[in-house]
């Protein structure tokens, strides 16, 4: 109960703001309506709605919509959004009344942005901590690895969160493994959002809109992790035209179609991307005979959305995304082949309807599939492992606005998960080998939610909320029980039933952050949130694979769970043209995961993972500093962080505390975008960080390759001189890779054409690591020299990925 | 997965580089290494030595200083303890140390020998006063139902070995697979994945194929070759098959497992385990069978 004090207060303040105005409704008016694109139609997440005489206002939810409640009179209302026009309008309201608004963006024209009209920033004056929003086209115009734009790259780039190696797409946030991210697609989950083991993501930024990263003080709309939440939301589809975007790149090749069904009712977007390499390796450009043929790799991504509205308070819409990772290898020689198939599938379907001008609904049901699948065959052997994650979701959101000072937000959401955790089958000629049956665990999430965004005086903002959790495992379900004195003998099995309850857990978890504005241009914010984790990943690699799989928490895992604090102090300059902030924040992790030291894959095979997962603590503690520019010709942001992440295990490293794997102590990253004219843009981004920190063996020692004294079967005996040296290892993560740094260059050239102007075409010219820096990817062992000249030794040598790597891609659009 | 891995990047960037580079590591060594036998029918022998720092040079000097000379090692097999013999030996003809063996040090008869379905124990009292103790069964023997040669199509005289198994109905049997060619081998050597257990074979029959071993950073032509890991036409095969306990599974898992994720950048690198109390190393057991195979 300690977890929760505070609680109380909370809800009792909460609710005396919510209802202490109800009897001066009359003398107020509501306006309400959507704000969009006036080409596309596509709505504007997140964009201000701003009365200038109360210096208040409210912002775009996740669907557009806004509700703005006010005394009746004359008010000069600012609408707002980055990279667009702003307007105001000079407004009389006696009357409630819906009013939409189109806002044309001012990427197509100038590409500078003028300011009509003061406005507080929403940096200084929100009262969210940690959350960040990246722009789509400004991504775009950034040097990328191999000319792909990715968004996680990008989103690394972001003070407080850390790659996950060169070229690695994967990320991990204030300290936090990479399983406490929420990745969110249009509300689905994406289990694992990455191809090629990490080197790309699997959002084509085609068909993506807007990107939220939440990385502390978690409002309670979210849950069910513990470090972030990246929230990322299709487009719509052109409400007006057809339209086709694409690109042809080194690594993929993109293609997208937007239009209306029903002109400003309905629309629809398809976005595809796939490699190509593979289908170079086949004839006629490789010989039939060539050993390459037979092997072969890649990936895809489709994303389809459609859209309509059934009336002025309705529309639904039903969007999807499909994606694959095939990798194929076959040696002749050896008759060895191996087909290795994985991605995710989600797909969600949402209802959006308008109760009245002060109460927004989405209603969402929302499918999740990820699975991975290795099958291997030789000679007459043949062995598939296949492992992966289900999720059947629905979902009710209502955003609620009962006064220009609270912004309510609640509803609740249940989860039907089903997990496969690494499931084998082998056969030898006829024999099938018993491996078990196939396990799955089953489990029921749910949570309900409310959270008050609410503005206590002209300086003070309160957003608090509150999240109750419940969690579920249950049956079918077979406990194995483990020889203490024989690992991987049984000496009991524990059946549940379809349905039977194998543990459950209920949690509260209150979330809390505050502003107070020391005057138009700074603040400070304080966050105080608890988070619970119901899901996990134990990794048996010291990265994200495909092959990490997800385990609910059953009887013998306990759920993660988090508390985090933070502190910042937001300060503008000229004119808001520059936002700096700088964090501090302490989160504490309790239950986190591992395998045992050693565990190997086959321990997981007819047995419960579980079973081998040893348990222990992590905690983080980091201060994030943060300058951007916004606006003019040159744009962008430098971030910094220093952070410290520990991990504690009773049962691994003899029980004492090592430093995470991305512990990482100093990490820098400078972004610039330089819009030069309406045909040059060029982009540069550097990053420094601290190396990683990884195991490497203290000692060795010597160990025979089998019985060295043989005997054979006519009596002979001899002694042999065949020795593995072996390697011994002390503490775990205790050593650190060479410092990592890069500097990445781009140009985007935008021919200008007169006469087609629907047509346009771009080049980007890329270069990834311009000053080759051969950082460290890995580092491995190799015996030289001459035992008998007594110069043998063990070689240590680092292997860098990537030196100097230019790249073109051509984007079109029309 | 660090050829798959290298596989990948071939084909996608066709590049990579790679450098020495000098690693500042504390130093920690001194660990009592045992490398200890008890065989069906033979003398039960222990090789004791200490480990070192991972990058020192290794040489003479050092090989001189690995072996663990002077240890009292007392080897029970429930009702008699025996002290073990330190013999020289000779290997790589260098006199070395650190060789004990259940010999009577006068007349050089057992002392004792290893009998299937007994429970050895292994107690070592070193001359720095450290104790290392160890226990393991040696099990009953599981031979092959029989052992074939079948060439493998597309490749004209190349081929591997077979063998079928019956293992026992009861879990917890646990193997190791060695194999010699006559006059061309000079020792028995293991495949890799020569060690498994009967986690997922539990009391069936089947068939299996299995690789030719070679000899550690093995120069020769045939381990460098299309025909490394083949056997081939006109060998004479000895296979050795050996029932083992389940500790000396579990630690030639664990080094099969570090010796080929070595460098890989997936891998979390971890020690073996071992059954070893006070020390590193295996404390290993073997109980033999022999077939002979004659390619063709």
């Amino acid at each position: 109960m300690k977890k929760i004090s505070g609680l109380v207060v909370l809800l009792t303040l909460l609710s005396a703001g919510l209802f202490a105005q109800g009897g001066a409704q009359e003398d107020k008016v509501t306006i309400s309506g959507f704000v969009r694109d006036s080409s596309s139609g596509e709505a504007l997440i997140g964009a201000a709605v701003y009365v200038k005489e109360l210096q208040k206002g409210t912002s775009a939810n996740a669907y557009g919509f806004y509700s703005l409640t006010l005394a009746r009179g004359t008010y000069n209302l600012v609408i707002h959004f980055v990279g667009y026009r702003e307007k105001v309008l000079n407004l009389k309201l006696d009357v409630s009344k819906s009013l939409d608004f189109q806002l044309s963006s001012t990427v197509i024209e100038t590409r500078e942005v003028t300011v009509t009209a003061e406005r507080k920033d929403r940096n200084v004056e929100s009262a969210e901590l940690g959350r960040v929003e990246l722009e789509l086209e400004k991504i775009k115009s950034l040097p990328a690895l191999l000319g792909e734009v990715d968004l996680l790259k990008t989103i690394q780039l972001l003070p407080g969160v850390q790659d996950a190696g060169e070229g690695n797409s994967g990320f991990y946030v204030r300290g936090g493994g990479p399983d406490q991210n929420l990745v969110l697609l249009d509300e689905g989950v994406v289990y694992n959002a990455s191809h090629l083991f990490g080197f790309f993501s699997v959002f084509n930024p085609d068909a993506v809109k807007n990107i939220t990263l939440t990385k502390g003080g978690m409002p309670a709309q979210y849950g069910g992790r513990l470090s972030s939440v990246l929230d990322i939301s299709m487009k719509d589809g052109h409400q007006k035209e057809y339209h086709a975007e694409g690109g042809i790149g080194y690594i993929a090749s993109r293609l997208t179609l937007e239009g209306p069904i029903v002109k400003d009712k309905s629309s629809f977007i398809v976005s595809g991307r796939r490699t190509f390499v593979d289908l170079f390796l086949r004839e006629p450009f490789v010989p039939a005979s060539s050993p390459i043929v037979g092997n072969s790799y890649y990936f895809f991504d489709l994303n389809a959305k459609v859209n309509y509205t059934l009336s002025s308070r309705d529309r639904l819409y039903l969007s999807g995304y499909f994606g694959r990772d095939v990798f194929n290898f076959r040696s002749r020689e050896t008759g060895f082949s191996v087909r290795i198939p994985w991605g995710n599938a989600t797909t969600s379907l949402r209802w959006n309807h308008l109760f009245n001008e002060k109460l927004f609904m989405n209603t969402s049901l929302i499918f999740s599939d990820y699975n991975f699948e290795f099958g291997a065959q030789q000679q007459q052997f043949d062995f598939r492992i296949f492992s992966g994650i289900r999720d059947y979701n629905a979902k009710v959101d209502l955003n609620w606005f009962p006064t220009i000072l609270h912004n309510v937000k609640f509803g609740a959401n249940y989860i039907y998960h089903r997990f496969t955790p690494t499931n084998a089958y082998a056969r030898s000629g006829d024999v099938v080998f018993d491996l078990g049956d196939v396990t799955r665990y089953y489990a029921h999430d749910a949570a309900a939610y409310i959270n008050d965004e609410w503005d206590i005086s002209e300086k003070f903002r309160l957003s608090g909320g509150l999240r109750a959790t419940y969690f579920a495992h249950v049956g079918p379900f077979d406990r194995y029980v483990e020889d203490p004195a024989f690992a991987g003998r049984f000496i009991d099995t524990l059946s549940y039933a379809k349905g039977e309850k194998v543990a459950d857990y209920f949690n509260l978890e209150p979330r809390l952050s505050m502003r107070y504005e020391l005057n138009s241009t700074s603040s400070v914010k304080a966050a105080y949130t608890q988070n619970y984790q119901y899901i996990h990943i134990a990794s048996f690699g010291s990265v994200s694979l495909p092959t990490d799989v997800w385990v609910p928490s059953t009887d013998k895992i306990q759920p993660q769970f988090a508390v985090q604090y933070a502190l910042g102090y937001f300060r503008n300059f000229s004119d808001n043209m520059y936002e700096t902030s700088v964090e501090v924040y302490c989160k504490e992790m309790e239950n986190q995961i591992d395998y045992e030291e050693g565990a190997t894959p086959d321990q997981d095979v007819r047995n419960n993972p579980d079973n081998n997962f040893v348990f222990g603590r992590g905690w983080s503690y980091g201060a994030e500093f943060f300058i951007k520019k916004s606006r003019g010709k040159l744009n962008g942001w430098l971030g910094y962080t220093l952070s410290y992440t520990n991990r504690n295990f009773p049962d691994l490293n003899l029980g004492r505390t090592f430093p995470a794997k991305y512990d990482r102590r100093h990490d820098v990253s400078l972004v610039m975008v330089y819009d030069r004219s309406r045909k040059w843009t060029f982009g540069l981004t550097w990053v420094y960080a601290t190396g990683d920190a990884l195991t490497l063996p203290a000692e060795r020692y010597f160990m025979s390759a089998g019985p060295p004294v043989n005997v054979q079967p006519n009596g002979e005996l001899g002694l042999s001189n065949n020795f593995y040296i072996l390697s011994g290892y002390d503490q775990r993560n205790g050593f650190r890779q060479k410092a990592y740094h890069r500097l990445d260059l781009s140009a985007t050239l935008r021919p200008t054409r007169s006469r087609d102007k629907k047509f346009k075409g771009e080049w980007v010219f890329s270069v990834y690591n311009f000053y080759g820096r051969q950082n460290p990817y890995f580092i491995y062992f190799d015996v030289e020299g001459n035992s008998q000249e007594g110069n043998q030794r063990v070689q240590a040598k680092q292997v860098s990925l990537f030196s100097i790597i230019p790249s073109v891609t051509y984007n079109f659009k029309f | 997965m660090k050829k798959f891995l290298y596989l990948i990047l071939v084909v996608f960037f066709a590049v990579s580089c790679e450098k020495n580079i000098e690693l500042d590591l504390p130093d920690v060594a001194g660990a009592v290494v045992v490398d200890g036998y008890v065989e069906n029918g033979i003398p039960p022998y222990i090789l004791l030595s200490k480990s070192e720092p991972y990058f020192d040079p290794i040489g003479q000097s050092s090989l001189n200083n690995l072996p663990l000379r002077g240890a009292l090692v007392y080897l029970s097999n429930g009702t008699d303890t025996v002290l073990l013999t330190e013999i020289d030996t000779v290997i790589n003809g260098v006199q070395t140390g650190g060789f004990y063996v259940a010999l009577d040090s006068n007349t050089f008869l057992p002392t004792m020998v290893g009998e299937p379905g007994t429970t050895y124990s292994l107690r070592i009292l070193t001359p720095e006063g450290a104790e290392v103790s160890a226990t393991a069964l040696l099990p009953p023997p599981v031979p092959l139902d029989s052992t074939w040669y079948l060439k493998q199509e597309e490749l004209d005289s190349l081929g591997w070995g077979w063998a079928r198994l019956s293992d026992p109905d009861t879990l917890g049997n646990n193997y190791r697979l060695f194999a010699k060619r006559l006059h061309r081998d000079p020792y028995f050597l293991a495949p890799f994945g020569s060690a498994f257990e009967d986690k997922f074979i539990n009391g069936e029959s089947f068939n299996f194929a299995f690789s030719r071993g070679s000899l550690l950073n093995s120069s020769a032509e045939e381990d460098n070759s299309i025909e490394a890991g083949f056997f081939k036409r006109g060998d004479t095969i000895v296979v050795k098959f050996c029932a083992v306990d389940r500790a000396t599974f579990e630690f030639w898992r664990d080094a099969e497992n570090q010796l080929g994720s070595n460098g890989s950048p997936f891998a979390v690198p971890s020690n073996i385990k071992s059954n070893i109390k006070g020390g590193r190393g295996l404390f290993a057991t073997y109980t033999a069978t022999f077939d002979t195979i004659i390619a063709n």
